[in-house]
């Protein structure tokens, strides 16, 4: 096993290289000159080559690059061009209430998928299975921004059952008060294409021989589903899971920028406004190198979800 | 034994009686800003909502009287606004001694006064390399000597901060003189500007690398807490000496300026003790925020409502029985549309060119824009120049700019704008492809809306335009290097004169605020005559034919000025908005009682 988590990681750095080129180029090619906008209402063409200096971004490409690899490397990003923090600090402050939200909403939502699709599995054909069915395929056609806009307007405003918006120190608070409201409409908006995909899980199992050869042997059902039939689904359930996971620690910024929480999805979008580049490459190596972690966790895990797997 | 408890009640009715903070509930503000802050070193911000907190906590020498409209300057930190000397090439102010910065490590435990040092410091601080200020043009070409040192500090890479210059001479502990190149007898309005704030060097050098984080002012309040971008909690500056209302310059028949005279009668300013500041990016959580109570202000109120908020331009009922009041501002800022006078096909000045760009502001349909686009909360510009800003002719019509399809295309084919190849679209005189791109920036879907209405406005008289989204800071860079045909832009007033508004169109200018590239000999005379003279009825005219000259040639098509909507529950006191100064947060007070009471509901 450690052989294959090194030669895991190893073919990581080619990833990663490819990573830091798409970002570094399309910046450079499509991210428009920071220092145009750090220049204010009215300024000369020197003055706007006094902030590219200062930024580096007068350098010459192969010099930006190496500078980067280097950021990459030392996890030193810098300071945030617009606002002068250290971009470190931005991540480590930002990452707690995106964690705050996104871990509950995938715990909540995984495990009403799986009972859920279970179930509905179980029953399947029937009534139940068809409208629960037509129930998800309905859900799925609704927009996020619609779940958010008629869930702030309704839960928060109408029926004053949560706040409109807002975050506090406390995570306690915010776990209870301002955290609730956001997870449920996260949950409600991934509950029903999770569901769905592990009904069709679940419902490939079921039709194999060893589902029928266990039923012959007189199991009863509920140890057939949830001993036989759950076990092996949770390989592609894992492996969805573990696609789904990177998104859990960049959080939504949808959620994020209507609810006023001080996550990393609405940094991302506030950074890409004003073309703040060093938080915006902060950030995306940061995502692609928890992608290819989180990938290699998911691949380590199968061995103990389903014996057959080896490591070669 | 008896007697102690009698002891401890009577000691906590006297730390009750003789401390009012620990009986009396504490006055919180709270609201929401648009667009997240950048941070609070002053001579670095330049976006509104940063500038507004530094309004707190700092203080220039002059600044703006709260009630006065047309706007008055009147001194904060100086102790008069001082007269023009030499020819309105010299300005001096003495401070008022006894002036504090708030606590900070820097200062080693002492109390730290305001000097004249400050002031110099302060102002050399715009022309340092280092600092990048995007307000360094405030003070390019103006003061004796400092162009010199900014200069130096190109090749050396930093300012020097001691060696006297005789633009900004320091006479004693509280008295500074600034010696400009040329007469500007609005120097003082510069002087007011809430960037151009005394900052402590002391401060500046223990945080070289966060002076964003760590604003320490004379203002009246402090930053307290600072979550970024979520989260802005000031509050009142123990050092501060404390201010009292102003009213000689109230308007006696203005029931904002009555209501805040009785509000704050006899009361020492500031009286809020806590500001709490949310930037809420989406409107929709803003506007619930406001209507659940658990903001006191709606700043800005979102278009997208406007129709549940003022309907018919009248506040809603529902909004109206809790006692909510609106403050109309018409923003001292103009919106118009660039015509690259630099470009071959609309550029120029000959009579065929000014014809075609005449053509398109008469066909351009600017009641779609103010009655749909803008949902009726803007009004059509007349001038470069909006209501509010000295200079302001209230008088002036520009029919040029009057929405006239029949006129715009009787003047195309007066000058041969004609469709030659039958294409269906007019051509160039001469039979050439009139092609014309507009460029507005990819992330404002009102500036996609504004582009479209020019797509199809132009349509109308055959001439085809196409619209191009670009991002922001290339639409910045084209502007400013001259590479488009049509652009959007707007400007809004760093101070309150007509120049300041009047000089994006100077010949000298181009490359950095006249975006259009227009020189115009006669204009850039009339500008230049016009910077010799104070406030003036003399002036005035120079400004109006300024104004005049901008429709003759047409470098523009005039916009709107756009109308906001401020919202405030009945326990806000004392609100009135100003036009230059974003926040008014030492003027406020807030009922405590009413507040909570209505909080509870």
């Amino acid at each position: 096993m450690t052989a294959y988590v090194v030669r895991r990681l190893w073919q990581m750095i080619p990833t990663l290289a490819g990573v830091i080129l798409l970002i570094f180029f399309l910046f450079n090619w499509v991210g428009g000159d920071p220092a145009q906008v750090l220049a204010g209402k009215i300024s000369n063409p020197e003055q706007i080559a006094n902030i590219r200096k200062q930024l580096g971004v007068d350098q010459p490409y192969y010099v930006q690059l190496w500078y980067f690899v280097q950021q990459v490397f030392t996890f030193d990003f810098g300071r945030s061009w617009s606002t002068n923090e250290e971009v470190s600090r931005i991540l480590l402050t930002r990452v707690g209430p995106t964690l705050t939200i996104m871990v509950p909403v995938l715990i909540i939502e995984t495990f009403l998928a799986v009972i859920f699709a279970i179930m509905v599995a179980y029953v399947r054909g029937t009534l139940t299975d068809r409208t629960i069915m037509i129930l998800c395929t309905t859900a799925m056609s609704i927009s996020f921004l619609v779940y958010i806009i008629v869930g702030q307007y309704l839960f928060g405003f109408q029926w004053g059952i949560f706040p409109v918006q807002g975050w506090s120190e406390s995570f306690t608070k915010n776990l209870v008060t301002y955290a609730p409201l956001p997870i449920i409409l996260a949950v409600a908006v991934g509950l029903a294409p999770q569901l769905r995909l592990y009904r069709s899980f679940f419902l490939e199992e079921i039709n194999q021989d060893y589902v029928r050869t266990a039923r012959a042997k007189g199991l009863p059902e509920k140890k057939v589903m949830m001993k036989h039939v759950l076990r092996n689904a949770l390989i592609p359930i894992l492996t969805n899971i573990g696609i789904y996971l990177p998104s859990v620690f960049v959080g939504s910024f949808l959620l994020e920028v209507f609810f006023s929480i001080p996550g990393l999805g609405r940094e991302i979008i506030t950074a890409v406004n004003r073309s703040d580049f060093p938080v915006i490459k902060a950030v995306t190596v940061y995502l692609a190198v928890l992608t290819m972690i989180i990938n290699l966790l998911v691949d380590v895990m199968y061995k103990f979800v389903d014996p057959r797997v080896s490591f070669k | 034994m008896k007697r102690l408890p009698f002891a401890v009640l009577a000691l906590a009715t006297l730390l009750a009686t003789a401390h009012p903070a620990l009986s009396e509930p504490k006055k919180v503000l709270r609201m929401a800003f648009r667009t997240a802050e950048t941070g609070f070193d002053p001579q670095k911000v330049f976006d509104r909502y940063s500038v507004g907190i530094c309004e707190s906590l700092f203080e220039p020498l002059l600044t703006y009287d709260y009630l006065a409209r047309p706007v008055k300057v009147v001194p904060l930190t100086a102790e008069a606004v001082p007269q023009p000397e030499e020819g309105g090439t010299r300005y001096t102010f003495r401070i008022k001694p006894g002036i504090y910065f708030a606590d900070d490590p820097a200062f080693k435990g002492k109390k730290r006064e305001l000097t004249a040092q400050d002031v110099a410091y302060s102002i050399r601080r715009f022309r340092d390399p280092k600092l990048a200020s995007p307000y360094e043009w405030l003070f390019e070409n103006k003061l004796i000597g400092l162009d010199e040192l900014a200069e130096k500090a190109k090749k050396t890479g930093t300012l020097d901060m001691d060696t006297p210059i005789p633009g900004i001479e320091v006479r004693d502990r509280y008295t500074v003189s600034f010696k400009l190149k040329e007469p500007d007898f609005n120097f003082a309005y510069v002087l007011a500007m809430p960037n151009v704030v005394p900052v402590a060097r002391e401060v500046v050098e223990l945080y070289p690398d966060d002076m964003m984080g760590h604003p320490v002012g004379t203002g009246p309040f402090v930053l307290k807490e600072w979550v970024r971008r979520s989260k802005i909690v000031l509050e009142k500056n123990p050092n501060h000496r404390g201010y009292e209302l102003d009213v000689r310059y109230a308007d006696p028949n203005d029931p904002w300026d009555k209501a805040a005279i009785e509000a704050l009668r006899g009361k020492r300013l500031p009286n809020l003790d806590r500001v709490e500041i949310y930037p809420i990016e989406e409107e929709q959580p803003r506007y619930l925020a406001f209507v659940n109570r658990e903001h006191d202000i709606l700043d800005e109120t979102p278009f997208e409502f406007i129709e549940q908020i003022l309907p018919n331009g009248k506040l809603a009922p529902a909004l109206a029985k809790q006692g909510v009041r609106v403050f109309r501002e018409e923003a001292p800022e103009t919106t118009y549309d660039l015509f690259n006078i630099d470009d071959p096909t609309l550029g120029g000045y000959t009579p065929e060119k000014v014809a075609l760009r005449r053509a398109m502001v008469l066909a351009h349909d600017r009641d779609q824009e103010v009655g749909i686009v803008r949902k009726g909360q803007a009004n059509a510009a007349q001038t470069p120049v909006p209501p509010g800003v000295v200079g302001f002719d209230p008088a002036f019509l520009s029919h040029q700019q009057d929405h006239d399809p029949a006129r715009a295309k009787a003047l195309l084919d007066m000058f041969g704008y004609v469709d030659s190849d039958g294409d269906g679209w007019r051509d160039l005189p001469g039979g050439k492809p009139l092609r014309i791109s507009y460029k507005y920036n990819t992330g404002s879907q009102e500036q996609r809306q504004l582009a479209l209405l020019w797509v199809k406005s132009m349509a109308e008289i055959g001439i085809r335009v196409d619209a191009a989204a670009v991002q922001f800071a290339d639409l910045l860079q084209d502007k400013r290097v001259g590479k488009f045909q049509m652009a959007s832009s707007a400007w809004t007033a760093d101070y309150p004169d007509a120049q300041n508004f009047l000089q994006l169109l100077y010949g000298p200018n181009t490359g950095q605020s006249n975006e259009a590239r227009f020189k115009l000999p006669e204009y850039d005379r009339t500008y230049e005559k016009s910077q010799r003279y104070p406030d003036s009825p003399e002036r005035n005219a120079l400004y109006r034919d300024m104004s005049r000259l901008i429709l003759a040639y047409a470098p523009w098509r005039l916009g709107v000025h756009r109308v906001f909507n401020h919202l405030q529950y009945p326990w806000v006191k004392a609100y009135k908005k100003h036009p230059i100064l974003y926040t008014n947060f030492k003027y406020l007070d807030i009922d405590v009682a009413e507040q909570q009471a209505a909080t509870k509901k």
